[in-house]
């Protein structure tokens, strides 16, 4: 067997730029070095076989599907074409019906694969979300048993989202499939990068990233949207937004209009949206907590200072719990 | 004997779908469209304040975002007497064109395009582009591996997919280009709509993105480098298949229909909301030679649910119904209801919208034999997406003018806080077709709330009178020589871009409520 840097190096990468590449990632991993490089060059190894992805669909708006595709560096094609090997994608594959299945049940045959999931699962009738003639919520426990690793992403597939507060009773991938260790990216949709991120992350150290005691990776969801937030000077300034159209308080606090920022962790305020270009705080509208399991029946009224978040919220600014110095 | 097949899921779609067909003779002699998924968004909504519904049915669909957020906020803006500015009006174009210029490229390349192309013929590239013979390296790579997928397996290509392996690769370059031009075009609508999916600034009486000049600025760059890739590249596509290899599919009208049309309108060419750039109005039973649009009248719409797994019911106005959910309904097959314009099924989107404005260049196309079908769903897409362009470039303009005047506005505040009781009616055009959102209000609470959206006319099932929907209908004479490999009817379902999710409606099945909804 060749040596690792042999190895690296005969897939055109060079020694030096690998290096470099590998004292930063193996810094960010927490791990040495040495076992950065092994792992890459085992991982290497594996080379043509990509590795085996099950995307699935439940009851879903596919907004998370479009949001990963929002990532231009790698580019999205470059990632599901040279990356990974998306053996089913109901939104992306060439296959429909049958076959579509097909590709479905050689993967799970196979096992080993990263598991997916976009959507909650209905928990009032099994019939609400029917795939390819059978229930959703059997296609996900099967899927489950042999995967590698799951995922679920968007506020929906991870605590209910929008369609726990349904009929239907949308539940997470947590309720759906107690006892499994799963990583949970909430946010309505999941942002792109803690998916591509929590992915590289898996397939370099085979590992789980650090997760927060409800499956979020530490790396995204560890601090609050309030402790980042640009407007938080307005906040301790009692300085709200009342009016839109008004020019002078266009970057005033926007708790009075049902912010939740102070109660919901994500990386949001520093990563932002869409490049960089803006997020949901920037364009004048309310937080509205997509990163918690209170989304969304907790956090309704979404537009005032009447929820049970935004009450609490003020009530925790009135007794100063949100003083730097306690913060 | 007919034979009976099913394709589920039908896939490159959004939501759930399940088709059946029968065929006989190597046609489809009859069809059945089911939608298979439900959330019951609206039930959700009952008791909530009203201004949280453009934020929640904006999650009706991710794919295209935020068309439900629009009509939704027109429904209360009627409903709260909210009166939205100019500044505020041409925000929402805005967010919204950008909205359209990244859908239906996205619907072309991503959804459609690997029904028509062969694209293993790029292994038979023989030319010396660069940037194409990386293409090809990267498919060979792939099948040497053993691993293409996604791009396998796939229903086996038939005697109309392009073999041409230099159309093919420059088809395959272009899939990928639109990958990127597609994240870019989001990125311009959220330098006002905050992110994508799902827009954070349309809310009741206008938008909450106060503008500056150089956004303005920014969103004006950004679409330059969009409308050189529509007018470019998408266009001539379009036009290239749709001309060349796919005429034959074209002149003999593959997936046509009823061909009854239906059209509300879409964005505002002035503050009153007089015109629009894509006008409403309805054809029933077209003569391409002579085109007949008579106005829209949503007193008109009708809903049948005997195919529905909902209560059994007569065909009535949407939000004059008693509705209860059905599961165990033995005639049902679908979560999708019927609705009829004076009583009979309509076709809505891009060909819909683009017939109804009698557009030269759709109607230059028809009169060259192109019969209204698939292929011409494509190029009605293509057309429509460059008039978006154009408007947005009015719009920037009429922005500058409008920010520099003293007391621009973007927001009706004084109707901000909910009416004690009221009612309203939002219709929009989505890239879609036609959607309409429907509210009442009591004791400043949402009383009850409806949606009729593109893909419920489109997808729905038979009706009362056992008439099939437009997708039916526009499965019945489509060829399928080899039962194992229905290429043709995934071709038509997917030309009229199935976005499922939103089809589907219920009412709360837990409490069997019946509620009423009444609408002058």
């Amino acid at each position: 067997m060749k040596k690792p840097l042999e190895l690296i190096e005969s897939h055109g990468v060079s020694r030096r730029d690998f290096l470099k590449y590998s004292a930063v990632m193996a810094a960010l991993f927490g791990i040495s070095e040495f076992e950065f490089t092994t792992k890459i060059a085992q991982a290497m190894e594996k080379a043509s076989q990509k590795p085996p992805v099950i995307w699935l669909e439940g009851q879903d708006c596919a907004g998370c599907t479009i949001s990963f595709t929002q990532i231009l560096n790698p580019p999205a094609t470059t990632i599901i074409l040279d990356k990974i090997s998306l053996r089913y994608h109901e939104t992306a594959m060439a296959a429909a019906g049958h076959l579509a299945e097909k590709a479905y049940h050689d993967t799970v045959k196979e096992g080993g694969y990263v598991l997916v999931v976009e959507g909650s699962i209905p928990s009032a009738d099994d019939r609400f979300c029917m795939v390819g003639g059978r229930p959703f919520k059997a296609i996900v426990e099967e899927a489950a048993q042999k995967a590698g690793a799951i995922i679920a992403v968007g506020a929906c597939a991870t605590f209910g989202g929008i369609p726990a507060a349904t009929p239907s009773k949308g539940i997470g991938l947590g309720k759906a499939l107690p006892g499994k260790a799963l990583i949970n990216l909430p946010t309505c949709p999941v942002h792109p990068d803690h998916l591509a991120g929590t992915v590289l992350y898996f397939l370099t150290t085979g590992k789980v990233p650090p997760l927060d005691k409800i499956g979020r990776p530490l790396i995204y969801f560890s601090e609050s949207i309030h402790d980042n937030c640009r407007r938080r000077a307005h906040f301790d300034a009692n300085r709200f937004l009342e009016d839109w159209n008004d020019p002078n308080q266009r970057e005033w606090c926007l708790a009075k209009k049902g912010c939740k920022g102070p109660l919901a962790n994500s990386d949001c305020p520093i990563r932002r949206w869409n490049d960089g270009i803006n997020f949901c705080i920037d364009c004048g509208a309310p937080c509205m907590g997509c990163s918690e399991p209170e989304f969304y029946l907790d956090m309704s009224p979404l537009y005032t200072a009447e929820s049970e978040i935004s009450k609490r919220i003020f009530a925790m600014k009135e007794a100063g719990l949100f003083n730097r110095e306690n913060s | 004997m007919a034979k009976k097949i099913t394709i589920d899921p039908v896939t490159r779609i959004e939501g759930h779908l399940k088709i059946e067909v029968e065929i006989e003779g190597g046609k489809v002699k009859n069809a059945w469209s089911s939608g298979t998924m439900a959330r019951g968004f609206e039930a959700l909504l009952v008791d909530k304040d009203p201004r949280d519904a453009p934020y929640v049915t904006s999650r009706f669909c991710g794919v295209c975002y935020s068309v439900h957020q629009i009509a939704s906020a027109r429904a209360l803006d009627a409903a709260f007497g909210a009166k939205v500015p100019w500044g505020g009006t041409l925000l929402r174009n805005l967010v919204m064109g950008a909205q359209y210029i990244y859908d239906h490229p996205l619907h072309f390349y991503q959804l459609s395009a690997l029904d028509y192309i062969d694209i293993m013929a790029v292994a038979n590239y023989k030319g010396k582009d660069k940037d194409l013979l990386a293409i090809k390296d990267k498919i060979v790579h792939l099948v040497k591996s053993k691993d293409t997928y996604p791009l396998t397996p796939r229903y086996k290509p038939d005697q109309f997919s392009v073999k041409d392996p230099d159309i093919v690769i420059t088809a395959v370059k272009h899939y990928i280009d639109a990958m990127k031009m597609h994240a870019l075009a989001r990125n311009m609508g959220a330098i006002w709509g905050g992110r994508t999916p799902h827009y954070q600034n349309i809310v009741v009486g206008g938008v909450t993105s106060y503008p500056d000049i150089n956004q303005v600025a920014r969103f004006r760059t950004m679409l330059d480098e969009q409308a050189k890739f529509i007018n470019e590249v998408y266009i001539p596509d379009v036009l290239t298949f749709g001309t060349g290899p796919l005429w034959e599919l074209a002149k003999m009208g593959l997936g046509g229909g009823h061909y009854n049309y239906l059209s509300y309108g879409a964005f505002e060419k002035d503050p009153e909301g007089k015109s629009f750039v894509f006008p409403a109005g309805v054809i029933m039973g077209l003569n391409p030679a002579n085109i007949k649009v008579d106005p829209f009248d949503h007193k008109k719409i009708t809903e049948s649910v005997k195919y529905a797994w909902y209560k059994e019911n007569q065909p009535v106005h949407p939000y004059r119904g008693e509705q209860v959910f059905d599961l165990n309904k033995k005639e049902a097959y679908s979560f999708v209801k019927a609705p009829r314009y004076d009583g009979k099924p309509m076709e809505v989107g891009p060909l819909a919208r683009m017939l109804v404005a009698k557009n030269p260049s759709i109607l230059g196309l028809v009169a060259k034999g192109a019969k209204p079908g698939a292929v011409a769903r494509h190029a009605a897409r293509a057309i429509e997406t460059k008039l978006v362009v154009d408007a947005c470039y009015q719009w920037c303009d009429q922005l500058l003018t409008e920010m520099t005047k003293p007391g621009f506005k973007i927001h009706d505040t004084a109707h901000w806080e909910p009416p004690t009781e009221g009612m309203g009616a939002g219709f929009y055009d989505a890239p879609r077709g036609a959607l309409g959102h429907w509210i009442e209000i009591k004791d400043k609470k949402i009383k009850n709330y409806q949606a009729v959206v593109p893909s419920t006319w489109n997808a729905s099932p038979r009706d009362d009178k056992g008439v099939r929907g437009q997708y039916e209908e526009s499965l019945n004479g489509v060829p399928v020589p080899d039962p194992e490999n229905p290429i043709n009817v995934v071709r038509v379902i997917r030309s009229f871009d199935p976005c499922l999710a939103c089809a589907i409606h219920l009412i709360d099945p837990k409490t069997n409520k019946i509620r009423k909804f009444l609408m002058e």
